[in-house]
């Protein structure tokens, strides 16, 4: 059985190269597949890996409040992608409870408003207007390039950019002391950001193309009313975590009268919402996945059967040496799983390269593990299998004689 | 001088071969009784349609659906398994088609190599059997060419290499010489001529009279019966030399029956 295996495989290799244009559109199917399959894999595991990353950076002390209720439900109806749109349930009475709230070391609000952002040019249309007070420093863990952060002791209007935004609309990324028109009103430059590089995070805020304002001239800007989308807490202790959610939740309920309009979101919790969305990508490319490996392996089976049929003179010749029927419907099974295999190899090779073509456009790499590799082999083997099973018996049963005297 | 051993390797008592069911029923073979003796050149002829072949097939395990009692080598063949049957097709028997039957995609040493698959050599081991194998019949310097770089006679040629490279003791032979040209026929028939000095068992299937004389034995068939066969004429004519001994006077007769005309 072990040199007849190897043979088999022998076998396959050479009639694989004899048709070799059949052997690679058969394959196209099942690669598109794995394809698809390997960089959902390595995308979502180089998000969740960027996640983690940022979870430990910031020592895992944090805790948020949102607006309404944050269900994980990844129904597609119903994905809440930014509230950004609606009026939110959070007040500014909240923001006191938080800060009176035992072990609350830090609170931030933040408020994202709509608006141009004007000074010797436009700002582009991705740029940011985020109000907030000077503890987002220490809780977001934003490095400060030029100048300083916002403070509670200077009285004028004053800004805190990005590096990118600062590019866009001065050109150049030392814009200390200049004037930037936000709304029609005037505010002056005070600090430059570092660069983050890191739109997704948990305040879904691209912090490089975004101007903070102090939270006070926020509501100037919004006719005096606090539009409050999230509010940041930094904890003394992660240890602590707990008690804060739930004195938080006590005290605001009471507040909201009795309303679970809020949600207190504390660890991996805090990244939920960004990963709804993806998830939702995420299933459709897995559809997509799904039916082009069905679609490939009905080819493979389609063509097998084509091969089976063009062979049934070499069926009955083997035969009449001395094959038996399990050997002939090995030579075809083993045949089906070459072509599947080399597919599924071609997909996890391509789709590696898609996978880091696309991050050129994203802020994460693609992971490599195991894991990924071990799932794109199963799937081809599988795949090979399931369709090839089905042409192999048929060449197996072929009787003997009449194949012989087929093509005389 | 051949070798004929009086234990049939082939013993077939009353084989039937149906086609067909109900009225378009009809027999390929209809009662054959025969003993093959171990190293004996058969020939079988007869017309077209007669059950040449189907008796060859079922001689080579290739037709399971008979009636009747098949002993090969004293086992009943019915109560045989089909992996049984493969392995002793694959050890003790050997196929030489007409058209030859080469797999036209893989090589000469592959083809003739391919029967030593099924017995489980590896590969280097087969490919060393074939070569030698190829180089009796003076093809060794066409290890590598593909079936169709190669003439009739040669293709044939190759085709009783993988036969014998499993050295079977039975070969079977339908029709080998119907695809060749006279030149090319005369070699086949002396290697076959040649295996059978060897001692091998030959059945081969003919419609070409002129081959009959390297066989040690002539069965001719008709209707799915067997007409004539030469071994009984033997024991025949073994009679009529004795009788006279013994004085007993009977009218000479053979039993040959008056010969239909072919088509």
């Amino acid at each position: 059985m072990h040199f007849l295996l190897i043979n088999h495989i022998q076998n396959a290799r050479q009639s694989l190269h004899s048709s070799r244009v059949r052997s690679l559109l058969t394959m196209l199917g099942i690669s598109i597949g794995v394809c698809s399959v390997t960089i959902i894999l390595a995308l979502s595991g180089g998000i969740n890996k960027l996640i983690e990353t940022q979870v430990e950076s910031l020592g895992g002390n944090i805790v948020v409040i949102r607006p309404g209720v944050d269900n994980n439900i990844t129904d597609l109806n119903n994905i809440q992608p930014q509230q950004k749109y609606t009026t939110s349930t959070l007040t500014e009475n909240d923001i006191k409870y938080a800060q009176n709230t035992n072990h609350v070391q830090a609170t931030a609000p933040i408020m994202i408003l709509s608006g141009s952002i004007k000074a010797d040019s436009t700002a582009p249309n991705n740029s940011l207007i985020l109000a907030t007070t000077p503890s987002l420093l220490e809780i977001s863990n934003l490095k400060i390039k030029d100048g300083q952060f916002l403070s509670d002791n200077i009285n004028k209007k004053t800004a805190v950019i990005g590096g990118q935004l600062s590019i866009n609309i001065f050109g150049t990324e030392s814009s200390i002391g200049k004037i930037i028109t936000i709304r029609g009103q005037q505010f002056t430059v005070i600090g430059i950001l570092k660069r983050t590089n890191n739109p997704v995070n948990y305040n879904s805020i691209d912090f490089d193309n975004a101007v903070i304002i102090n939270f006070s001239d926020g509501k100037g800007l919004n006719s005096g009313v606090a539009q409050i989308q999230q509010i940041n807490i930094k904890a003394d202790n992660v240890s602590n975590l707990n008690d804060i959610n739930d004195k938080l939740n006590k005290a605001i309920s009471a507040s909201h009268k009795g309303e679970k309009d809020f949600s207190v979101l504390i660890g991996d919790q805090i990244l939920k919402p960004t990963s709804t969305l993806f998830r939702s990508i995420t299933g459709v490319i897995v559809a997509v996945a799904a039916i082009s490996l069905i679609v490939g392996g009905i080819g493979i089976m389609n063509i097998m059967l084509v091969t089976v049929a063009e062979r049934t003179r070499e069926i009955g010749i083997r035969k009449a040496l001395g094959a038996t029927n399990s050997d002939i419907s090995w030579q075809f099974l083993i045949e089906s799983l070459a072509i599947s295999i080399s597919g599924g190899i071609i997909g996890y090779i391509s789709g590696y390269i898609i996978a880091f073509f696309i991050s050129n456009f994203l802020i994460f790499n693609p992971v490599f593990n195991w894991q990924i590799a071990v799932i794109a082999f199963v799937i081809s083997v599988i795949t090979g299998t399931l369709f090839g099973i089905y042409p192999a018996i048929r060449a197996a049963h072929k009787d003997p004689i009449v194949s012989l005297h087929r093509y005389n | 001088m051949t070798d004929i051993t009086s234990t049939p390797v082939i013993k077939l008592q009353n084989l039937q071969k149906k086609f067909g069911i109900g009225d378009a029923e009809a027999y390929a073979l209809n009662g054959v009784t025969l003993d093959i003796n171990k190293g004996e050149f058969v020939s079988i002829m007869g017309p077209s349609g007669c059950g040449k072949t189907t008796l060859l097939n079922i001689i080579g395990l290739l037709d399971r659906s008979i009636d009747g009692e098949y002993e090969l080598n004293g086992q009943p063949v019915a109560t045989m398994s089909r992996r049984k049957q493969a392995k002793i097709r694959s050890q003790q028997i050997g196929f030489i088609f007409q058209n030859f039957n080469l797999i036209p995609r893989l090589n000469i040493i592959e083809n003739v190599a391919l029967p030593l698959i099924y017995k489980g050599i590896t590969r280097t081991k087969r490919l060393i059997m074939a070569s030698a194998t190829l180089r009796n019949f003076h093809l060794n310097e066409r290890e590598y060419y593909m079936p169709h770089q190669l003439s009739g006679g040669q293709a044939q040629r190759v085709a009783i290499a993988r036969a014998l490279v499993n050295e079977p003791t039975i070969i079977l032979a339908d029709e080998p010489t119907g695809n060749l040209d006279s030149r090319s026929s005369h070699i086949i028939m002396e290697e076959l001529s040649d295996l059978h000095k060897r001692g091998n068992t030959i059945i081969m299937v003919t419609h070409n009279p002129r081959l009959t004389t390297y066989a040690s034995r002539i069965i001719t068939m008709l209707d799915g019966q067997i007409d004539t066969d030469t071994k009984n004429e033997v024991i025949h004519k073994l009679e009529e030399e004795i009788k006279p001994v013994l004085s007993i006077k009977k009218r000479k007769k053979t039993i040959r029956r008056p010969r239909k005309r072919k088509k």
